[in-house]
């Protein structure tokens, strides 16, 4: 069958088809649909899950390989970070079944913190690692991956990028599971990692590296016979074979789709005749630094263009455009300078993200912001659809820095600038991911600070995957749920709030005002479904009394309030979802609720 | 090899509409790419999408060089001109989203193209949807009279195809009735 897939669902198919049993993950874009893919397959010897963060989930995926399952374990760039500590342990550890880490890494950045670079971490952890340029690529690989894996015993990282990862292709395939027996867990001393054993382990580990260059050569190949040699990987790949359509024959590309351990041969072979060499990789300079060790080695010199003379930019994500722009400084030929049609172009601003209409974030947001008005306070803030917390009209997050740091930071600006009130806001999917931890510090070194929790139900900004306070697992079916006020109390915060966010503006204010007098540790949790999930019971609209004086749109920000040509204030039916908030700043009574027939 | 590239704002069913559109060439036997952005709260934000029928290329288009500009909304599709030229074909939705920051008229944008696009037609997709009780459905208002005008090689029959293997069956029956409206009385 030939069907059109994006990057991670071809990912997916991919898995499912070569047979791997477990896959867990924690959401993260641009990671998140090879999770939300394989959930629509079934099978008696597959299991799929989202777990409560990254390193839960390897360490899940760790245990099934051990017992010789097939497992996979899937997050952003990101999320690697929290499951370092496994995955270093692991490649020394060793696995049983083929265990493929899959990460998703965000050169631009999209929708990240940080453009970090996982073929590094690769380099880090002594492990091989994939970086496939297409969606079919990113097919085709799984089938090896899984082999090196469980040929050599190592974990394998997968690494993609966003424009792979979320870029669609057609791909020919016959949907048919590999079936395997899964030999279940032997007892092994090489299981239980010891200092002593870890020293051995390292030894072996080196020289397996040695061996599996020569394996994953295969995979790197040479096209074209000029002597200008571009050195590339992953999507920059499909860059380079565009901009040199047309004068082909002045160059030749070494695709590396194994970044690490790269075998000297290939590269050795590779420079014979060029004369010059130049680098196209998004994020780190890792094929440059790679090879340039392999030639000063080797005692090979010419002249090189990459990152570490300027030529290629280390950060933001490429485009043709931008690959042409680099030959262009390099070779100074005219042919690749790329000249735009339209001189006078219209340069419309950039459109804000903003939370969405009816975001009952929003309101929580609003609700401590006026309660807190006149007094100097700190909020810090976290990742999550209300990072844009920061944003204006509601500026209430002056830090978010990685999941979970809102809580932990707070204590940490509490300590050092005493005279401030702090409040942190964290949303329910990150508290269970790693707030949990934070708030348990927070109560034993008596660190006195507020923490808002935005429970909306679900983790919104991925896609609406559950969570343990949901209670539901991936399929929608029964899981068990965890109460956040019954963590809450159990770390033993004993000041706890609970609050409809979409109820009484004023009351709310009131209530939280009260609650944020005294400087003990508080807990307040604002509960209301995401705006996305509920079915739409009501609308505002604006009625005669209106007297244009936009303070409704001003204060809240909510997009469902819109200027029309004239400048004329109107309420968007199709997106507002009636919570009310701007009818609680409005002085002339020109909101109205109106009530949805069926 | 055909480029053609979608602009407008989340929630007007861009990335949909980008998938429909690989089906289609996907069924005409093309090796179709296409990339979109999506993530961080992209509701209400710009999207963008591309979609390739070359072979051995990469998911972004060019600068210069896309033969289709479909605009759901106009300061979207204004944004991105730098992928099209003078000899491109523009199909713009008749519809304004404004934000804070804005200080273009919708007049403006239209002069624009008009100035610079002599293959220029300008739809009214989002009242067609409205009127037709589908106010969530100006992509496939857009795709339907795209393709009756000529500007995309498919037939209808062709479109209903695409739509029932990537739609859900309920809302196939909806955007299949939608589809039938739009060629008769459209």
């Amino acid at each position: 069958m030939k069907k059109v897939l994006m990057g991670n669902e071809a990912v997916a198919y991919s898995l499912f088809i070569n047979g791997v049993n477990v896959v867990v993950g924690y959401p993260g874009t641009p990671s998140t649909e090879v999770i939300e893919t394989l959930k629509n397959f079934q099978d008696d010897d597959f299991y799929v899950e989202w777990s409560t963060n990254e390193k839960v989930a390897l360490e899940i995926a760790a245990g099934a390989s051990l017992a010789g399952a097939r497992a996979v374990a899937t997050m952003k760039q990101v999320g690697l970070n929290v499951a370092a500590d496994p995955l270093l342990s692991l490649s020394v550890v060793g696995v049983e079944g083929g265990l493929i880490v899959f990460v998703a890494d965000d050169p631009g950045p999209h929708s990240s913190q940080t453009e970090q670079d996982t073929r590094n971490f690769a380099r880090f952890c002594n492990l091989p690692v994939f970086d496939p340029s297409s969606p079919k690529e990113a097919f085709e690989l799984i089938k090896p991956a899984f082999e090196i894996s469980e040929k050599y015993n190592l974990p394998v990282l997968y690494r993609m990028t966003t424009r792979v990862c979320h870029s669609n292709q057609s791909i020919e395939f016959e949907l048919k599971r590999e079936k395997r027996r899964i030999k279940g867990f032997e007892k092994r001393p090489d299981w239980v990692i010891l200092p002593a054993l870890s020293y051995k382990k390292h030894v072996e580990l080196e020289k397996k590296l040695q061996d599996i260059k020569k394996d994953l050569s295969v995979y790197n190949r040479v096209e074209g016979k000029g002597k200008i040699g571009i050195i590339t990987g992953g999507v920059s790949y499909f860059y380079v074979k565009e901009a040199i359509k047309g004068f082909e024959d002045l160059f030749s590309i070494l695709k590396i789709t194994v970044a690490h351990p790269l075998d000297d041969e290939i590269v050795l072979g590779f420079v014979e005749d060029k004369e010059v060499l130049i680098f196209i990789e998004e994020l780190d300079p890792v094929l440059e630094e790679e090879v340039k060790l392999i030639l000063f080695e080797n005692g090979k010199l010419l002249p090189v263009y990459g990152k570490r003379n300027g030529y290629v930019p280390f950060a933001g994500e490429f485009d043709v455009d931008k690959v042409r722009n680099i030959f262009y400084k390099i070779l100074s030929d005219e042919k690749f300078l790329v000249r735009n049609t339209f001189v006078d172009v219209l340069q419309i601003p950039k459109r804000q993200a903003q939370l969405c209409a009816g975001c009952p974030h929003r309101n929580s947001f609003l609700i401590v912001k006026y309660a807190m008005k006149g007094k100097d306070v700190i909020f810090t803030g976290d990742i999550g659809c209300y990072t844009l917390g920061f944003a204006k009209p509601i500026s209430t997050t002056d830090t978010c820095l990685c999941m979970g740091a809102s809580i932990t930071m707070a204590q940490g600006l509490k300590i050092a600038d005493r005279s401030k009130k702090v409040i942190s806001f964290i949303g329910d999917s990150t508290f269970f991911h790693s707030g949990i931890t934070g708030l348990v510090n927070s109560y034993y070194n008596r660190h006195n600070i507020t923490v808002c929790i935005l429970d909306n139900l679900t983790t919104g900004m991925t896609g609406f995957q559950p969570h343990p306070g949901t209670g539901k697992k991936i399929y929608g079916e029964e899981g068990r749920k965890v109460s956040i006020e019954d963590i809450v109390k159990g770390i033993g915060v004993e000041k706890i709030l609970v609050i409809d966010p979409y109820s009484d503006f004023t009351e709310n204010v009131n209530k939280v005002r009260e609650f944020l007098k005294d400087e003990e540790l508080g807990v307040i949790i604002f509960r209301r479904e995401c705006a996305n999930m509920g079915s739409k019971e009501s609308y505002l609209k604006i009625n005669q009394n209106c007297s244009n004086c936009k303070g409704c749109m001003q204060i809240t920000g909510c997009p469902a309030l819109k200027e029309d040509e004239n400048g004329n204030i109107f309420i968007d039916s199709a997106l507002c979802n009636g919570c009310g908030l701007c009818k609680s700043f409005c002085p002339y009574s020109a909101i109205e609720k109106v009530m949805k027939d069926d | 090899m055909t480029d053609i590239i979608i602009a407008g704002v989340g929630g007007q069913g861009n990335i949909l509409l980008s998938r429909v559109i690989c089906q289609l060439y996907t069924n005409k036997g093309f090796d179709v790419k296409s990339a979109e952005n999506i993530g961080m709260s992209q509701r209400g934000g710009s999207v963008v999408s591309y979609i390739r029928t070359g072979e051995n290329v990469g998911p972004i288009i060019p600068d210069n060089m896309a033969d289709i500009l479909i605009g759901l909304e106009m300061c979207e599709a204004a944004r991105n001109v730098n992928k099209i030229n003078k000899d491109s074909i523009v199909v713009l939705n008749d519809r304004f989203i404004r934000f804070n920051s804005l200080d273009f008229k919708k007049n403006q944008i239209v002069k624009f193209f008009e100035l610079n696009f002599p293959k220029l037609r300008i739809v009214s997709a989002y009242d067609i949807a409205v009127k037709l009780d589908m106010p969530k459905a100006e992509n496939i208002v857009m795709l339907a009279l795209v393709c009756k005008d000529g500007f995309l090689p498919f037939s209808k029959e062709e479109i209903l195809k695409a739509l029932e293997q990537v739609l859900r069956p309920k809302m196939y029956e909806m955007n299949k009735i939608l589809v039938e409206n739009i060629y008769e009385k459209y």
